[in-house]
């Protein structure tokens, strides 16, 4: 026998034995590239989607704590009334409601700053009879007695108190559409993956046909041959999360320092008052981070149970 | 160890391939499967490796009715059976050694455990200097002895073999039935499936001629 001699002397032989073993599933045999490119940019569109739902929520509470904070006083002129003796009046009641921390008068400067966006820089308010804001800071926003203070500015002719709760309830309504179309979308985005991994993973069990019935034949129960697999795309779903994972948070930081030098500057702060400096934070990078390992497990448990499922049909 | 009682096979609603198969193999006995191609040996081949069930009657294996078994059990059963292909059905991605090792693999032992025996298998079957080569660089007859060993590594107590000498020349053929007689020599039970007349002619074990898809048994 030629052909390596069955009775030539045994050689002695290490094997490879400190080697790895070589993976049952070659790599080659999955359509690897295809899928690392696909589940990274699903990762990415899960990443920008959570960040974007993580910046526009922390902006929202933000907002929204900042505007529960303080109340607003109003006194609109009225003929007959003097206005500082009312803006007076106003203060002094507002500081005597328990809960409130101080009282002061929006100055005309600071009114006409606040008008410019509608009526345009360098206008004087002098010759103009407009209502004037008084702003009362809360110590105490649970406990304050708000009612009491409505109660108490309405004696003032042409005062009245707004809590903003209006806006607020409109604030948290948008914040929360936002969140809830972000969850929507990292659903579909979500099964979409998994679709995506379906109809891989019965390609590669079609173009492993051969070593899945090598393995049957030798013994390899179905939850062994399922367990190859699914390694391997987990090593797939792995390598694409954390290239989308890094691609998303990369992009978070470029449109922060794209923000700040290419937005003009009034748009920049109109953006930045829905969204805030577009600063992730610790707790964004943290929730990016965490997508990876839920695609990659996403990717290998899709793997496995289709995997099961098609040997469960063939056998 | 081996039971058919009126075994019949059918593919779907085709006509039967298999009909009527009485036979017993006792343990440690080695037959030849022969009869002209179609007849049905690689079919109950697969039926002896509990790959296909039969269309009716019943197959003992190992004292145990086998149409009851559940797919665990089964399982476990074929672990006792060892199987060689013509084709040698090698994964080329692995190398030889892996390749022989991958039954011993698949029950979950690990490298160290499994090593020593390997090896030594490798070289009672002449492929210790190719242990690490990956199949399309062995010959075919390399294959074939990389395919022996890797049925016979989990020590089954039945190896089955279809037509392991199809691709390789007589010499070599008669070189690897002597490999299956040592086998059995060491208490395996052996059926050898092969339309080869010469080959046949050179050993004096009992043959299971298959025609028509009924089965005989000839000294």
């Amino acid at each position: 026998m030629t052909d390596a001699a069955i009775d030539a002397p045994a050689a002695i032989v290490q094997p490879q034995a400190q080697k790895r073993a070589a993976p049952i599933v070659p790599e080659r045999s999955v359509a690897g590239r295809t899928l690392v490119l696909l589940i990274a940019i699903m990762t990415f569109l899960s990443g920008v989607t959570l960040g974007g739902v993580v910046l526009v929520q922390k902006s929202a509470i933000a907002w929204s704590s900042d505007v529960g904070r303080e109340v607003t006083i109003q006194i609109r002129p009225v003929e007959g009334e003097v206005m500082e003796s009312n803006i007076r009046t106003a203060i002094a009641l507002a500081e005597a409601t328990p809960g409130v921390a101080r009282a002061y008068v929006l100055s005309i400067e600071d009114s006409q700053k606040l008008l410019e966006p509608w009526l345009g820089s360098g206008l004087d308010l002098s010759t103009l009879d407009i209502p004037r804001l008084v702003i009362v800071e809360l110590s105490d926003t649970v406990d304050v007695d708000l009612t009491m203070l409505a109660r108490d500015i309405a004696t003032i002719n042409g005062a009245s108190l707004d809590t903003h709760a209006a806006w607020r309830q409109q604030l948290n309504t948008m914040a929360g559409t936002i969140v809830f179309s972000g969850l929507l979308v990292l659903a579909l985005i979500v099964l979409a993956t998994v679709l995506a991994v379906v109809f891989a993973t019965r390609g590669t069990m079609a173009s492993n046909r051969e070593i899945v019935d090598v393995l049957h034949f030798i013994g390899a129960s179905n939850a062994f041959i399922a367990g190859e697999f699914q390694g391997r795309f987990l090593a797939l779903g792995l390598r694409g999360g954390l290239i989308g994972g890094l691609a998303a948070v990369a992009f978070f930081f470029l449109v922060a320092g794209a923000a700040g030098s290419i937005i003009p500057d009034e748009a920049s702060a109109q953006l930045s008052f829905f969204v805030g400096r577009f600063s992730l934070g610790i707790d964004g990078i943290l929730g990016i981070a965490a997508v990876v390992p839920v695609i990659a497990a996403l990717t290998a448990i899709t793997s496995r149970l289709t995997v099961r499922r098609f040997l469960t049909q063939t056998s | 160890m081996i039971e058919f009682t009126n075994v019949g096979l059918r593919y779907g609603h085709g006509p039967e391939i298999l009909r009527d198969l009485n036979f017993r193999i006792e343990p440690g006995s080695f037959h030849f499967l022969t009869g002209p191609s179609g007849s049905g040996k690689t079919s109950l081949l697969r039926l002896l490796l509990l790959s296909l069930k039969p269309s009716r009657g019943n197959v003992t294996m190992f004292g145990r009715d086998v149409g009851a078994l559940d797919h665990d059990a089964l399982l476990d059963m074929r672990r006792h059976i060892g199987i060689v292909f013509q084709e040698f059905r090698l994964l080329d991605h692995l190398t030889t050694f892996e390749n022989v090792a991958l039954p011993l693999r698949v029950r979950g032992q690990p490298e160290s455990a499994y090593r020593d025996n390997v090896t030594e298998l490798l070289q009672w079957v002449g492929l210790g200097e190719r242990m690490d080569a990956h199949p399309p660089l062995l010959s075919g007859g390399e294959k074939q002895r990389a395919a022996i060993a890797r049925a016979v590594i989990g020590r089954p107590e039945i190896l089955l073999a279809d037509e392991p000498t199809g691709n390789v020349d007589p010499e070599l053929s008669h070189k690897l039935v002597r490999l299956f007689v040592e086998l059995n020599r060491l208490g395996t039970t052996i059926i050898l499936a092969t339309h080869e007349l010469p080959l046949l002619d050179s050993f004096t074990y009992p043959r299971m001629t298959l025609t028509d898809g009924r089965v005989s048994f000839h000294d």
